[in-house]
């Protein structure tokens, strides 16, 4: 145990330190040879070292709690958690940002001698994500949150000369910091309620609900009901979704996938961490709600993107709808914790893929991205065809590729739980229901992408994926298709990826 | 009616006052107007965050409100940014006119 002291922290300080090297060397070096990208590349490739050894630590030793200083007894509550609920996603945000990074490296080629930068804030936006996921104590987290979302205001608004883009940073920053501040209002009535910050610890939330029974909840369930409209902002979860198609289509096309990808994740970690790890036991307060958000993120984005003739804005409500088959999962308290995962890792892979494609036939710097310009992709280049198809086909839940095996083990979790409203013991199975309904409805949007791939007119746009966006969509369609056909490796590993 | 100022008025001072900021980023149209109301609604945080700490004796709350000052103070440089950029396209800072992503 006696590495464990830096192991705990090791991710983030890989990624900050790598962000520093490049900040340093790019005030002196050559800026016309790109070598920033291996120097990110190398980064993402430590941290998901460091991730698989932190998973081999929890293994060994069951992992634990890290950095409270037990002398000073104000500071007892501790500010690191290393558990196969952290290590799991140290590895994902790895994956995550290394792939995305592949699918955005057009971008950075096309905006020059601002490659740094860019390479900089995505650096600094994983390091960020991490922490959300890797802290016990919600102050923590909500630097982290913030940490990422300021890099990704940076990234939609991207490319200067882009009214678009602006446009999407201005929106993004805008609800993306109310979202925060309601977050941050919901902590601290959690501490007035709780008198802590911390979930895990000495004085701890979770201590507080062991001894003490809440009698007047008031100020504690509004303190929980921000804290969840905060993160449910960040995952784009009906109706808090507004933002998100404006904000896909303005940011730059090789952007998106890594923005929406990552925020994703560590959101999902973040809600899991917060409302399963520390308020398991008022679940019957906060599961019915968490059951409305769900039900409403798949009606809303599967019924909008049928209507939707921008691809970019089409994934964005997409992407709702998904939010909502996660949330799914998380009514289940601690049996949803696997199956979230499971839908994360290839659901956040499917993400990146699908921009990669997007960047390369709308342009990485684009704003718009209308779906008719997909037409006789597949013709054209039959490989990016086929590949994008297993990403929509993974999108939309056809057996035999991982969005319907990530789809069965979250509808599976919320059936077999007991449901306080409409009180009774069948599960969620209204819920359980919609989301099937749902799917089949989402057919509709995923099908006619591919029909328009495999019809349309021979397109006069770019259908030549350069090297690094080939590697980001083969790495997430092998994904998609190998997880789909054979998913228990990925479930058995899920299945230990639980918070502490 | 009490003379003594107890945690509640400080509690319910930054109610208010998180409500007006809330209230502020829905109504006004002025990106900068809406900025202010969110530095309020991380401001009225802060409060919470201190009078909490200062009723229970525990220091994080303390601790927590200098943090937030921080992030507030980065979220600042890039917000203030981002609506110069949008300015110097527009010379406006309405949010009504930037509608030309919609759907």
């Amino acid at each position: 145990m006696e590495n464990a002291a830096f192991l705990p922290v090791a991710f983030e300080v890989v990624l900050l330190v790598g962000a520093l090297v490049v900040l340093l060397v790019a005030v002196v070096a050559d800026r016309d040879r790109r070598w920033w990208g291996p120097v990110a590349g190398l980064s993402f490739a430590l941290a998901g070292a460091v991730g698989f050894l932190q998973w081999r630590e929890v293994e060994e030793t069951g992992g634990g709690l890290f950095f409270s200083s037990l002398d000073v007894p104000v500071f007892r509550s501790p500010m690191v958690v290393l558990d196969g609920y952290s290590a799991f996603a140290a590895m994902l945000l790895a994956v995550v940002g290394f792939v995305g990074l592949l699918a955005a490296w057009d971008l950075v080629v096309k905006v020059g001698k601002r490659g740094p930068e860019f390479v900089v804030l995505v650096l600094l936006a994983f390091a960020g994500l991490h922490m959300m996921t890797a802290t016990p104590n919600l102050v923590v987290i909500f630097i982290g949150l913030e940490t990422a979302s300021i890099a990704f205001y940076v990234l939609a608004g991207f490319v200067r000369t882009s009214e678009a883009s602006k446009e999407a940073a201005l929106k993004y920053f805008l609800l993306g910091s109310l979202a925060s501040a309601l977050f941050l209002y919901g902590v601290a009535l959690v501490f007035g309620a709780t008198g802590s910050l911390s979930i895990y610890g000495a004085n701890s939330i979770r201590n507080f609900f062991s001894t003490v029974i809440v009698a007047e909840p008031g100020i504690l369930l509004a303190g929980m009901a921000l804290m969840l409209v905060g993160l449910a902002f960040k995952v784009t979860a009906a109706p808090f979704h507004q933002w998100a198609p404006d904000v896909y289509q303005g940011a730059p096309t090789g952007a998106v996938g890594l923005m929406s990808a990552g925020i994703k994740v560590a959101a999902f970690a973040a809600i899991g961490r917060i409302f399963i790890g520390g308020f398991i036991s008022q679940i019957d307060a906060w599961g019915p709600i968490v059951a409305v958000i769900a039900a409403l993120s798949m009606i809303v984005g599967t019924f909008l993107a049928l209507v939707q003739d921008d691809i970019k804005r089409l994934l964005a409500y997409s992407g709702v709808a998904h939010a909502g088959y996660i949330l799914t999962a998380l009514v289940a308290g601690v049996q949803g914790i696997g199956p979230m995962w499971f839908y994360l890792a290839t659901y956040s892979l499917m993400v990146v893929g699908a921009f990669a494609v997007v960047s390369t036939v709308a342009g990485p710097d684009a704003g718009r991205a209308p779906l008719a310009d997909f037409g006789g992709l597949a013709k054209a280049n039959p490989e990016l065809g086929w590949l994008m198809s297993s990403l929509v086909l993974g999108m939309a839940g056809i057996p035999f590729f991982a969005g319907f095996v990530g789809k069965v083990l979250s509808f599976t979790a919320a059936a077999s739980v007991e449901n306080p409203w409409p009180a009774g013991d069948n599960g969620y199975l209204w819920l359980v229901v919609l989301g099937t309904l749902t799917t089949v409805i989402g057919l509709a949007f995923y099908l006619r992408i591919i029909s328009t791939m495999f019809t349309g007119q021979e397109p006069e746009l770019q259908t030549e994926a350069t090297l690094p966006i080939r590697f980001a969509v083969v790495i997430s369609a092998v994904v998609t298709v190998v997880f789909g056909i054979v998913p228990w490796p990925l479930i058995d590993v899920v299945r230990d990826a639980l918070p502490l | 009616m009490s003379d003594i100022v107890t945690v509640d008025w400080y509690l319910i001072l930054a109610a208010a006052l998180f409500a007006i900021g809330v209230a502020g980023v829905l109504i006004r149209r002025n990106a900068l107007v809406m900025f202010m109301s969110i530095e309020l609604m991380l401001n009225s945080v802060n409060l919470t965050f201190v009078a909490v700490s200062k009723e229970l004796g525990l220091i994080e709350g303390q601790v927590a409100a200098l943090f937030v000052m921080v992030v507030a103070a980065a979220e600042v440089t890039v917000g203030l940014a981002i609506i110069v950029a949008i300015f110097r396209l527009r010379a406006s800072a309405n949010v009504d006119e930037l509608a030309e992503l919609k759907g």
